[in-house]
């Protein structure tokens, strides 16, 4: 039940580390171990918590439908503190000391960075929720397998979305990021292409007030923002252009937001604002179960995606119960149970254990997704759910 | 051009606002206790949540919230004084402020990541409702804003009444001075620190309850601006009271003037440049004193 | 486990370096510095970017020390007449702006997404060998440089500086150029950092700005308090203690049950900042006490030789408890 191992410490906060047990997970009945890296504190936690519960829901799912190979599954979760020092830290010890098959969660690009070249060169696959285009085009040798749409195709989105609500003039507004400006570009872009202008502005991201920003905003006179920031600085955008009377529409990411926003300003200031999030397809059982689980209205792409992360690796395992489990072999099936052409569907794992174990081939569906990866790593096919703050709750208005 | 000047330093009233009570308290502390408490951030951040606590579950209104912000962050910070500071203090050697200083780093963090043990890293929002800008003589208000910083001045002026007036802020003020001659005269300096303590972290506690209540409160509310209040404090000299005030708001001006020339990515930048800058040229900060005497 | 453990010496050995650089500037030096890791940053990045160019690793590691040493120094003499607490605030904004540039001036450091595939001297020659060679690397430049300030700070040259830091107006009134002094201590401590940064890049082969913040600079006086924060040798021990501290937490916050995952990352910074608070209570002077003792200013007399008085009668500094 509990996903965490006890450890005995021989001199506690003195000595490095603990004895572990087991140094190499050949035994029949020693649990599989998957790592999870995530911010728990630091400037990018905001989902940490619910990622780490979704992670730890994945696995439950999973050891109740008997394990993989008769073995159960084991998350280790790791807090990388929004810091690539510290997640590099945290990779190794789960790489070293509790050989961990691969490594999940991965949320702020410049996490992912960090830790990509120590996880192939260790042979460890990388499922990663981090939008930066950058990650896919390094050497991982397909390592690499990354859950959520480019910032390209995001961005892309919330272009075509902002036009189609009859926009003909948009500003961003947003931190500086590895996405700012090309977000500002392609957006741009399609309004130009639209017969619209567009233009941003890229503020500092711990300010308590954004009100210089936001005049030089309301001085292009758009009838869009784009909101390109986090929880934290959106709350504050939100509240300064409801302070402003901007009566135009406001879109964001659902890294900005989400449910967490909304619990973060009052019910008037996000009212109407757009959120585009990466999405599994209106029937995928699997988002639908786990927002039960969680106990939530809706759940943000990152914890559904940590969610798969954790599925996706254990029901690659289990389609080669011959194989060693480790990384390689992850890597090398994870294909064959998540895009394979004429499998059967599934959406959970219960199904897709017992199909496997009977001689089947399954095509597995996420919560995050349909789960198709390009052999660069990218996954193809995400839907997005298009949602709007309407009286404090987030509603759907289409899958697409 | 003129009107857009106006503008960018109303702005930058209401950003230094935000920080002028906190950057009192750091001040006043350094006044008393001879030393840069850090912990003032964590402490602010307390003082959001506890004002948060009584307005979300008990529906509190402002000036009841503000007050609980105020007790809880000056218990607290009376608290963690004397668990982690005093016996710092206590040690003998040219190093100590410093030391102290960098303890209370430490205890800054310890603090923040107890609220985070205990309320998560969620952002939480006040319930109290938001009320649109307005316009006068052509630049954009906010009456929130301007409210707050009707709050901050009069908390203020208060302070400097407690100071001049009564007997335990005329102490106050002169162990600040001199502590060797204020106990001479019968003054107990360690009674006094836990006063100026109390005081200074309530401070920051209030200051934290409007931030929240502009922004939301998580964990990380009071760090955010840590860098900004230490500034706001050192260029106002750091011992003198109305100086952490005229700090705050200067520093809110010139970062939001700046906007004007430099990219908004850079705007802390500029603030730390314009301080080295009034630093060079007057060391000791804007207004220690006409004479180096502390106020 | 082997290449966890190395993994973590190596960091231990750059911990040190930047220990060592510390203790010169603050220990022996008595100069204010709370802006480390923008020194550290800018070896990172130098040295990234000029064996991105073709440098070799030997030359980039230098470059960077240098570069670094010589920011110190201009920051060091731009802010000459800042007393302490306000050099605190000085250093700490320098930090900031230096991350602030690495983060938006994405022509030159790739801004935040940072610079990847920094190459590793013998690398792919040695394979499996290589975290072995790079500790040993990284523990020889340890002891060169712990060995080149011990002789440094025994030397009249150090003398100077300690007689500097204990009491500036003595000291200048003694004929001892003050300024150059603090000036090439400024020096030589940004410079180590710098190249602890280097070292750091290549190690890990990814750098961003957001790896550079103020809590590094805060574990690095934890390591030379722990040390004993004038001693060299206390340093290179301090070092390996907070490593030590930052890992084991992990394991101790992960045996206890019934918490959240936030829960347990937020016991962990509480435990280690906690930590922190309590050796400097506990051994303010480290695990190797102070050799060159100084002396609390120019109205008191040495703590050695006032054990028997009342401390209060001794220093203004005691009033304020």
């Amino acid at each position: 039940m509990t996903s965490r191992r006890t450890f005995m410490s021989a001199g506690a906060a003195v000595t490095l580390g603990a004895a572990h047990p087991i140094l190499f997970a050949q035994a029949s009945r020693e649990p599989i171990r998957i790592g999870i890296v995530i911010p728990l504190t630091g400037a990018t936690s905001q989902f940490g918590a619910t990622m780490s519960k979704a992670a730890q829901i994945a696995a439950e799912e999973i050891n109740a439908a008997g394990g993989i190979n008769g073995r159960k599954v084991e998350v280790l979760i790791e807090d990388d503190q929004s810091n690539p020092e510290a997640a590099v830290r945290a990779a190794r010890k789960l790489i070293d000391v509790d050989k961990v098959v691969a490594i999940g969660g991965s949320y702020a690009s410049s996490v992912t960075s960090a830790i990509a070249s120590l996880c192939w060169e260790s042979k460890v696959v990388l499922a990663t929720s981090s939008g930066a285009d950058s990650i896919t085009k390094l050497p991982h040798q397909g390592y690499i397998f990354r859950t959520s749409p480019t910032v390209t195709l995001q961005g892309t989105r919330v272009g075509e979305l902002a036009v189609e609500l009859g926009a003909k003039k948009m500003f961003f507004l947003g931190p500086q990021t590895p996405f700012a400006q090309s977000y500002i570009d392609i957006i741009s872009g399609i309004f130009a292409k639209a017969g619209g202008s567009g233009s941003g502005l890229i503020y500092e991201d711990k300010k308590s007030s954004y009100r210089s920003e936001i005049d030089q905003a309301l001085k292009a006179k758009p009838d869009v923002i784009v909101l390109g920031g986090y929880v934290p600085d959106t709350s504050v955008v939100l509240k300064d252009l409801y302070r402003a009377g901007f009566e135009g529409k406001r879109i964001g990411f659902s890294f900005g937001i989400n449910q967490k926003l909304l619990e973060a300003v009052p019910a008037e200031v996000g009212e109407g604002a757009y959120s585009l999030v990466p999405s599994a397809s209106v029937t995928a059982g699997a988002y639908k179960r786990l927002t039960a689980k969680m106990k939530v209205d809706a759940l943000d792409s990152y914890s559904c995606q940590v969610y798969d992360h954790v599925q996706m690796v254990a029901l690659a395992l289990a389609s080669a119960p011959k194989a060693d489990a480790n990384g390689t072999s992850v890597r090398d099936n994870l294909r064959n149970v998540t895009q394979q052409a004429g499998a059967t569907v599934v959406d959970n794992v219960a199904d897709g254990i017992k199909q496997l174990v009977s001689g089947g081939r399954i095509n597995f569906d996420g919560a995050s997704g349909p789960l198709e990866f390009a052999d660069n790593g990218d996954v193809k096919g995400v839907f997005f759910r298009y949602e709007q703050i309407q009286k404090g709750k987030l509603v759907v208005t289409k899958v697409a | 051009m003129l009107a857009d000047f106006i503008q960018h330093v109303a702005n930058g009233l209401v950003m230094g606002a935000v920080v002028a009570l906190p950057a009192l308290g750091l001040t006043l502390i350094f006044s008393v206790l001879g030393f840069i408490n850090f912990s003032i951030a964590a402490l602010m951040t307390a003082g959001a949540y506890a004002g948060w606590l009584v307005n979300s579950h008990l529906h509190w209104p402002l000036l009841p919230v503000l007050l609980v912000a105020f007790l809880a962050a000056g218990v607290l910070g009376v608290v963690g004084d004397r668990l982690a500071l005093v016996p710092m203090r206590r040690q003998v050697s040219a190093h100590t402020p410093l030391m102290v200083a960098i303890v209370s780093i430490a205890l800054n963090l310890a603090l923040e990541n107890a609220l985070r043990f205990g309320f998560g890293s969620d952002l939480n929002s006040f319930e109290i409702p938001i009320a649109r800008d307005v316009q006068f003589a052509g630049i954009r208000v906010g009456p929130q804003q301007v409210h707050n910083l009707g709050i901050a001045l009069s908390v203020a002026f208060v302070l400097a009444i407690f100071f001049t007036v009564t007997r335990v802020g005329k102490a106050m003020r002169a162990v600040a001075d001199n502590p060797d001659l204020a106990r001479l005269k019968g003054i107990d300096p360690a009674r006094l620190s836990n006063l100026a303590t109390f005081i200074g972290m309530g401070l920051a506690g209030i200051g934290g309850a409007l931030l929240a209540i502009d922004t939301s409160v998580d964990p990380s509310t009071g760090s955010r601006l840590l860098l900004i209040i230490f500034s706001a404090s050192v260029l106002g000299g750091l011992t003198s009271l109305s100086g952490a005030v005229l700090g705050a708001l200067v520093i809110g001006v010139i970062s939001e003037v700046a906007l004007m020339a430099v990219s908004p990515v850079y705007q802390s930048a500029t603030a730390f440049v314009a301080i080295l800058l009034v630093l060079l040229v007057r060391p000791s900060g804007l207004f220690a004193g006409a004479s180096g005497v502390r106020k | 486990m082997t290449s966890y453990l190395l993994f973590m010496a190596t960091l231990a050995g750059i911990y040190a370096i930047l220990s060592l650089g510390l203790v010169s500037i603050w220990g022996q030096g008595g100069m204010v510095n709370l802006g480390l890791v923008g020194f550290y940053a800018v070896g990172a990045y130098t040295s990234a970017l000029l064996s991105q160019a073709g440098l070799p690793f030997g030359v980039t590691l230098l470059a960077g020390g240098f570069l670094a040493g010589a920011v110190g120094v201009a920051l060091s003499y731009v802010t000459r007449p800042l007393r302490g607490d306000y050099l605190a605030i000085v250093s700490l904004g320098f930090a900031e702006v230096i991350r602030l540039v690495a983060t938006n001036e994405k022509w030159l450091t790739g801004g935040s997404d940072g610079l990847a595939s920094i190459r590793s001297p013998l690398k792919v020659e040695l394979g499996a060998l290589h975290p072995w060679f790079y500790l040993l690397l990284v523990w020889t430049i340890v002891a060169i440089a712990a060995f080149g300030l011990t002789r440094l700070m025994r030397s009249p040259y150090g003398r100077a500086l300690r007689a500097v830091r204990d009491d500036e107006q003595v000291a200048a009134v003694a004929g001892k150029s003050v300024l150059q002094l603090k000036l090439k201590t400024f020096f030589i401590g940004a410079a180590l950092t710098g190249v602890g940064g280097g070292i750091y890049a290549h190690l890990t082969s990814y750098i961003a700005p957001d790896g550079f913040v103020p809590l590094l600079t805060i574990y690095i006086f934890l390591a030379v308090t722990a040390g004993g924060y004038t001693r060299i040798i206390g340093a290179v021990v301090g070092s390996f203690s907070v490593v030590a501290l930052l890992e084991g937490t992990r394991f101790i916050a992960a045996a206890i049950p019934g918490l959240n995952a936030v829960q347990v990352a937020s016991l962990r910074e509480f435990v280690i900042a906690a930590s922190l608070i309590a050796i400097m209570q506990l051994k303010p002077e480290g695990f190797f006490g102070s050799k060159n003792q100084p002396s609390k200013g120019p109205s008191a007399p040495a703590p050695s030789a006032t054990a028997g008085l009342a401390p209060s009668a001794a220093s203004p500094v005691s009033g304020r408890a």
